[in-house]
């Protein structure tokens, strides 16, 4: 099993790859979802030690909706996505006709299915680009979703990842929406015994 | 003016009145608080995991767990100056912040807690206070003056405990 902090800068290159392929088809989706265009800053592959992972987004207290997913297949992981409190509000202003939801916490069963599915197509379209580079079938599991504090839904997140290691191997891409000013944050964290898989798959063991 | 001292994830900070020790955004992760009123000393330990057992001793960090975590706490401040017969300890977060769904159900935030309690059994440290489970994170403040510790959670009114 490779080290996360010992990893080669060839193999950062193709994890950084994977962030390029996966968030840009899930990019894709999801303007095709919200029939606007979308940015995508450039996509990271970073090595965190833990004091770094509770800022990630905007510090520790941060209001965001995680939608969490598994990975699963030859290679398992997780994939998050944050989505800061004005963004979440705003992406079911424009899913749902006449939603007038001003509180994350208030939202309804259609709000809150509505942005599971967002997380099903942005986990689904990235791990399906994955799929496809890697010839290696990867699915992503229903997705499960809570409001609160960043810091908070990333222990969670990654507490079982941590076991031997401080240090988190994170795929990070963001999308923005100019316009309408929406954010919203991917993370890939593949679980470290699966990390020498992924890198055979491709090509850079 | 009190400096207020943030504790991350496995990490793990003690410090005196009139000082503060934080932990913010804190959701499966259980913070063990100890306090001794009378040299009024404190600390915190930001513990992720329940058990060291079954990694390789060389590679544990002992803050991250509850079963290497809670000792080391004890041992820190002991070197410090606590009177042992007066110090007690408090429990904060241990939350599940996902919901279970088909695919995905965890107990880790409970099983942190529960190690935790283990933990200050075995050095015989009372619980003197918890804030714990449920399903929102949380952040806090232990001020070293009182050994009181606010608790913050989204959408609800302040708690003391």
């Amino acid at each position: 099993m490779p080290e996360i902090v010992n990893l080669r800068r060839d193999q950062l290159d193709a994890l950084r790859e994977v962030g390029n392929i996966g968030s840009g088809n899930a990019a894709t989706a999801l303007a095709q979802f919200l029939n606007r265009k979308i940015d995508m800053a450039v996509p990271q592959a970073k090595i965190l030690p833990l004091s770094d992972i509770p800022g990630l987004v905007g510090g520790e207290e941060e209001r965001v909706m995680g939608i969490y997913l598994r990975v699963m297949g030859r290679m398992t992981g997780r994939f998050l996505l944050l989505i800061p409190e004005k963004t979440t509000l705003k992406l079911l202003h424009t899913l749902i006709p006449g939603c007038t939801v001003d509180q994350p916490m208030a939202m309804n069963e259609l709000e809150r299915s509505c942005l599971r599915e967002v997380g099903n197509i942005l986990a689904g379209s990235f791990m399906n680009a994955l799929s496809v580079l890697t010839r290696t079938p990867m699915l992503n599991s229903l997705p499960t979703m809570a409001f609160d504090m960043a810091g908070a839904l990333l222990d969670a997140v990654i507490a079982e990842m941590v076991d031997v290691s401080d240090h988190v191997l994170m795929i990070e891409a963001s999308f923005i929406d100019n316009l309408e000013n929406m954010k919203m944050h991917i993370f890939l964290l593949p679980d470290p015994d699966s990390l020498g898989t992924l890198l055979e798959l491709l090509g850079v063991k | 003016m009190p400096v207020v001292y943030p504790v991350g994830m496995a990490d793990l900070r003690i410090a005196r009145n009139p000082d503060v020790l934080a932990a913010y955004g804190v959701g499966s992760c259980v913070i063990v608080a100890m306090y001794d009123p009378k040299s009024r000393i404190g600390g915190l330990v930001h513990i992720m995991l329940p058990d060291s057992s079954g990694i390789e001793q060389e590679k544990v960090n002992p803050k991250k767990f509850a079963d290497t975590g809670v000792p080391l706490l004890f041992q820190t401040l002991s070197h410090a100056g606590i009177f042992r017969g007066s110090i007690w300890a408090k429990l904060v977060g241990g939350a599940e912040m996902f919901p279970p769904n088909e695919d995905f159900s965890s107990t880790i935030g409970q099983k942190n807690v529960e190690a935790a309690r283990l933990a200050l059994e075995k050095i015989g440290i009372p619980i003197m206070a918890v804030e714990i489970g449920g399903t929102s994170g949380r952040s806090l403040e232990l001020k070293l003056e009182t050994g009181m510790i606010r608790v913050n959670i989204l959408g609800e009114t302040v708690k003391d405990i």
